[in-house]
């Protein structure tokens, strides 16, 4: 029998990850095992630490990292700068998203429900909706779904990468059914994105088959090979390379693949779609860069078109159907919609500049989304958070000091300057210029105009209406929600006023090693 | 003993003619359903036994041709279709248990090499790298043919009794696959005729004494295991819950008749002759003599061996007859908290320890070391123990609260004092025995067994 | 001319399937036929059939939650196996693996005790 070679693991490398997942079987222990009282602090607590013990791992081997170093786990996985800098990014994501998921001041046991599967609006469920305190496997959930992410931003082979998708994708499924109020809605939402996102997942795996009949290897690297070397079927590469980027594109809620995004948006507990917003974002784009950039490098005008013209349609239909919405999570789900085609003009830009603007552009992007969220989810009534735009009318007068946060919000999101806005969509459209891709910037320019207008609109509301009998207290956050709030609003104007030193970072990280 | 030259390894396999590939086929197909046919009677004439009373004795010499003449009035029974049956999965449900019921043997050993009409040939239909995947995987697919029985009848009991089956057999799948993982570790290897000759024999000899070899004995812990869940599998009593009469009149095949039933009992049987031969090979070192008899010479060469395997599969059905004619029948809530709570993780603390000792043989640590290793592992294992969270039993409520704590609206309840009449049975024995009279347990010992 | 190893398997198979085919199919012409409304009903113990309507009613949840456990473990014996067949050469990094994997699995079989998912009723 032939010798076994065992794979060589460089545990630093690995150490995020590790960590993260070995966090959330902590976590799974707790839960298991801790007392009914004693489990929510010891969740929280273990969970940060966790955090914070990944991120320590990466800023370190941030500094350590080479290109000879990078690829470890039998070149499964590819920790390289990119890597680092993306988990880094979904680490402090993932933490903020983490205070509000954390959050239980704002409403008696939090935002989610104790158990899930009692039936609505049965004695039990009526009773477990005004006593008992919320599940705490939320955090367990929440950490596997980000070690999941990170994983998929560093892998280097598409089973990897596949295994990675199903690890961060299936507890958010999970996550979204988790909804305190409204849980019908809130399971139909984690029907709906786990019917399609098992759909999107079987694109990717039929299209991992095809490479593999195109390169006869799975790694970014030989795919490539093959790609430069014009060996293998031609027409394998095409169909595999579409299949797959229709999984990724699907995550990343680019349209055509769109359709789910408005109703998990508002179905999902807030936090839970804070997280969505803003860690799925950058894990997609991560993965969907790391395909196109170190996986088909060598085609790249063969996809540009296609690409381009997702991105262009994903502007329009994002910013056009965002100017009828009516419900402010939906409004966020098409803002975020049109983001995508934002995101993917920069990633058009195929040079160091678009992957760099890219980056930018998630990190800057991810803090505004969760700050938006932080605010909805201090909006709210008798009945739980107040969503309808309606309701939203005279806030300004009700509590200047949340609507001034949810404004400045609300112009980075439209991109006025010195907002972080501005800055990321500038670094993307001028990637994409440098990258011959004008008219995609002129296309960009104009949904931005159109999306500034439901924007606005929700500005003047606020700002100009009397406020209604309707309109709903603002209610005192909790410290966990303000930590988030804060965080989301100083990095938001912080990366607007002076974005030289993120710019910097970014385009340090900007090289994939395959 | 040094495995002979005419054993078989994966080598010998794969060079038969088609003919010779045809007489196995036709040979295992038929030693299946003779078996299936001997089986029955041997059942039913051992559990006749076991209850004291004569059994099946008309057809043919001591009944023997009892099971062929049921089996032929099955087929002269009338085949019923129910009216709310899924036709097509009716009628394929059957066939699935059967063929994959079948399929499970090609891998079985039935002995070394032999010649046959001048060619050289193993006594084995066939074997492949993965030859215990296939009959597990066989096995698999069987539970399709039980659950999709009892969902196509359009009936409840059918469907209970196939869910039930199906999960049953899950269950207990997990606990036997991970029981033979200990084979494979010792072994190296999953083919069947190379985990026979692994179990061949070992080099110390105790005077006349061979040390034992097979993995019965070297893996006890996966031999119980395997035994108990491959009853569990094969829904063999005292696991028998699916056909649990008092609760599922037949279970999923209540409303299967004529030679549809005779299928699923066919392939019930033939399981049991399946998992009785997996466990031969796996564990009781398959074609090979036991120790006195392999003392001769010609024990383990030509065509001896068949009996061999033979004798072990029909002394393994005798336990699986034994089980039945004394062992209760579990409660579904019992049975299914041992598959899950015992049976799994004892399995799994099994593998670990079992991984860990031959990897601290094959390390070349010192003794020192190896000691403080191990008694660190039994320091860790006594600090889990006496950390594990214990169950706090609810408390026991009392007669009072618990009628205090009926809904409204339910059955009256008897009067709590109300005395029991003496059973008129033990006043009789009680009273030809001149003692006094006492109410609780009649001692009915002496009654008449039920027959 | 010599048949792959696999072939005496497919040939098991396809007699069996003949003979099980071949017993389905002629049942119907073998037996008797004697029309009774009561004997095409669903079987129940001498009460009105309440049978299951087409496709089959509900039943327990708890059957999907073995399922999904059966999964789970019987994935973890697919990692198994391989890893039991190669012990002997893959050493102490094979083991610590194992170990690592068993405990992983372990951590979600605690999680389910202790969560009443393994109590039937």
């Amino acid at each position: 029998m032939k010798d076994i070679s065992l794979p060589h693991l460089n545990y630093a490398a690995l150490a995020p990850m590790l960590i993260l997942f070995g966090v959330a079987c902590v976590g799974v222990l707790v839960d298991a095992f801790a007392p009914r009282k004693a489990r929510y602090p010891i969740q929280l607590v273990v969970a940060l630490v966790g955090l914070i013990a990944a991120f320590v791992a990466v800023v370190l081997r941030a500094g350590k990292v080479t290109a000879e170093n990078a690829i470890t786990a039998a070149g499964a996985v590819s920790v390289d700068k990119p890597a680092l800098f993306l988990q880094g990014t979904l680490i402090v994501l993932g933490a903020v998203a983490l205070l509000l998921i954390g959050e239980r001041a704002l409403e008696r046991g939090g935002p989610f429900v104790a158990q899930a599967a009692i039936t609505v609006g049965s004695d039990a469920d009526q009773r477990q909706a005004a006593r008992e305190s919320g599940a705490t496997e939320v955090f367990p959930l929440t950490i596997f779904s980000l070690s999941g992410m990170l994983l998929f931003v560093a892998a280097n082979d598409l089973l990897t990468m596949f295994v990675a998708l199903e690890v961060f994708s299936l507890p958010l499924y999970l996550l979204c059914a988790l909804a305190r109020r409204r849980r019908l809605i809130s399971q139909e939402a984690a029907l709906k994105y786990f019917l399609l996102g098992a759909y999107a997942s079987a694109f990717f795996l039929f299209g991992l088959a095809l490479l593999y009949g195109f390169a006869g290897g799975i790694t970014f690297a030989k795919i490539n090979e093959s790609a430069q070397n014009g060996t293998g079927n031609i027409t394998l590469l095409y169909a595999g390379l579409a299949l797959v980027s229709i999984g990724l594109l699907f995550k990343a809620a680019a349209v055509p693949f769109h359709v789910w995004t408005p109703d998990v948006y508002q179905g999902a507990p807030t936090p839970v779609t804070s997280l969505m917003a803003a860690c799925t974002k950058v894990a997609a784009f991560g993965g969907l860069l790391r395909v196109l950039y170190a996986g088909f490098d060598r085609v790249h005008w063969d996809y540009s078109p296609i690409i381009a013209a997702i991105a262009v349609l994903t502007m329009l239909v994002g910013s056009i159907l965002a100017v009828t919405q009516t419900d402010i999570k939906r409004l966020l789900a098409y803002s975020s919609i049109a983001n995508a085609g934002y995101l993917l003009v920069g990633v058009l830009g195929n040079s160091a500049l678009g992957l760099s603007s890219v980056m930018f552009y998630l990190v800057a992007y991810g803090f505004t989304v969760i700050a938006a969220f932080a605010v909805i989810t201090l909006v709210r009534d008798a009945d739980g958070e107040a969503t309808h735009l309606s309701r939203w009318a005279g806030l300004g007068r009700r509590s200047p000091f949340y609507a001034t946060v949810f404004t400045v919000i609300l112009l980075s999101f439209a991109g006025i300057p010195l907002t972080s806005g501005f800055t990321s969509k500038f670094a993307v459209f001028s990637a994409a210029g440098g990258g011959d891709q004008s008219w995609l910037v002129i296309v960009g320019v104009v949904s931005s105009m159109i999306l500034a207008f439901p924007y606005l609109r929700v500005v003047v509301m606020m700002w100009l209406s009397e406020p209604g009998e309707q309109t709903p207290s603002v209610s005192l956050p909790g410290m966990l929600t303000s930590a988030a709030l804060v965080i989301g609003v100083v990095i938001t104007i912080f990366v607007g006023v002076a974005p030289q030193p993120l710019l910097h970072l970014t385009s340090e990280a900007a090289n994939f090693i395959r | 003993m040094k495995p002979l030259a005419q054993d078989p390894t994966l080598n010998d396999f794969g060079h038969d003619p088609w003919w010779i590939v045809l007489i196995k086929v036709v040979v295992v197909f038929a030693f299946l359903v003779v078996m299936t046919l001997f089986a029955i009677w041997y059942e039913r004439r051992v559990v006749a036994r076991m209850q004291v009373r004569p059994g099946p004795n008309r057809n043919g010499p001591f009944g023997l041709l009892q099971s062929l003449a049921d089996g032929l009035k099955l087929a002269f029974k009338e085949d019923i279709m129910p009216k709310l049956a899924d036709k097509a999965v009716f009628f394929i449900a059957p066939v699935i248990s059967t063929v994959c019921a079948f399929t499970a043997f090609s891998i079985m050993p039935f002995g070394p090499v032999v010649s046959l009409f001048g060619h050289k040939t193993p006594l084995q239909l066939t074997d492949i790298p993965v030859a215990v995947l296939l009959v597990l995987a066989c096995s698999g697919l069987g539970i399709y043919g039980v659950v999709l029985g009892g969902w196509a009848s359009g009936s409840t009991y059918p469907l209970l009794g196939g869910l039930r089956s199906s999960a049953q057999m899950i269950s207990y799948e997990v606990a036997m696959g991970l029981s033979i993982v200990a084979v494979f570790m010792t072994s190296g290897t999953m083919s069947t005729s190379g985990i026979v000759a692994a179990q061949a024999g070992s080099d110390t000899h105790w005077g006349p004494i061979t040390a034992p070899s097979w993995y019965a004995i070297l893996l006890l812990p996966s031999f119980v295991i395997y035994f108990v869940s491959a009853i569990g599998e094969t829904n063999r009593a005292p696991f028998d819950l699916p056909e649990a009469e008092s609760e599922l009149v037949g279970g999923f095949h209540t409303e299967y008749s004529s030679l549809k039933f005779a299928l699923f009992f066919l392939a019930e049987y033939i399981n049991m002759v399946t998992v009785s031969a997996l466990c031969t090979t796996l564990f009781l070192g398959g074609w090979r003599a036991p120790w006195p008899i392999s003392l001769w010479a010609g024990a383990n060469s030509g065509w001896w061996p068949m009996l061999w395997f033979t004798i072990k599969i029909l002394l393994l059905l005798f336990v699986f007859v034994w089980l039945r004619g004394t062992l209760p029948r579990l409660r579904y809530d019992q049975f299914m908290r041992f598959g899950w709570k015992v049976l799994i993780p004892a399995n799994l603390i099994w593998i670990v320890a079992l991984s860990g000792i031959k990897t601290l043989q094959k390390s070349d640590w010192d003794g020192t070391k190896r000691t403080m290793v191990v008694v660190g592992v039994v320091i860790l294992l006594l600090i889990v123990a006496l950390v594990w969270p214990s169950k706090k039993e609810p408390e026991k409520l009392t007669v009072a609260d618990q009628i205090a704590a009926r809904p409204d609206g339910s059955f009256p309840l008897p009067p709590l004092d109300l005395v029991v009449p003496v059973n008129p049975r033990a006043k009789r024995i009680t009273a030809s025995r001149e003692e006094p009279v006492t109410v609780g347990a009649p001692d009915d010992s002496t009654g008449p067994k039920e027959a | 001319m010599s048949l792959s190893p696999y072939v005496p398997i497919v040939g098991l198979f396809a007699l069996a399937a003949l003979f099980a085919l071949f017993s389905v199919a002629i049942a119907p012409f073998v037996g008797p036929r004697r029309y009774n409304r009561a004997k095409l009903d669903a079987y129940e113990c001498g009460i009105e059939p309440t049978p299951q309507p087409i496709g089959g009613g509900r039943f327990p949840v708890k059957f999907y939650l073995t399922a999904m456990l059966f999964i789970v473990f019987d994935i973890e014996i697919i990692f198994l196996y391989p890893w039991a067949v190669s012990f002997n050469q893959l050493g102490v990094f094979g083991f610590i693996e194992m170990i690592l994997f068993i405990g992983t699995v372990f951590v979600a079989y605690a999680y389910v005790w202790r969560r009443g998912g393994l109590d039937w009723d």
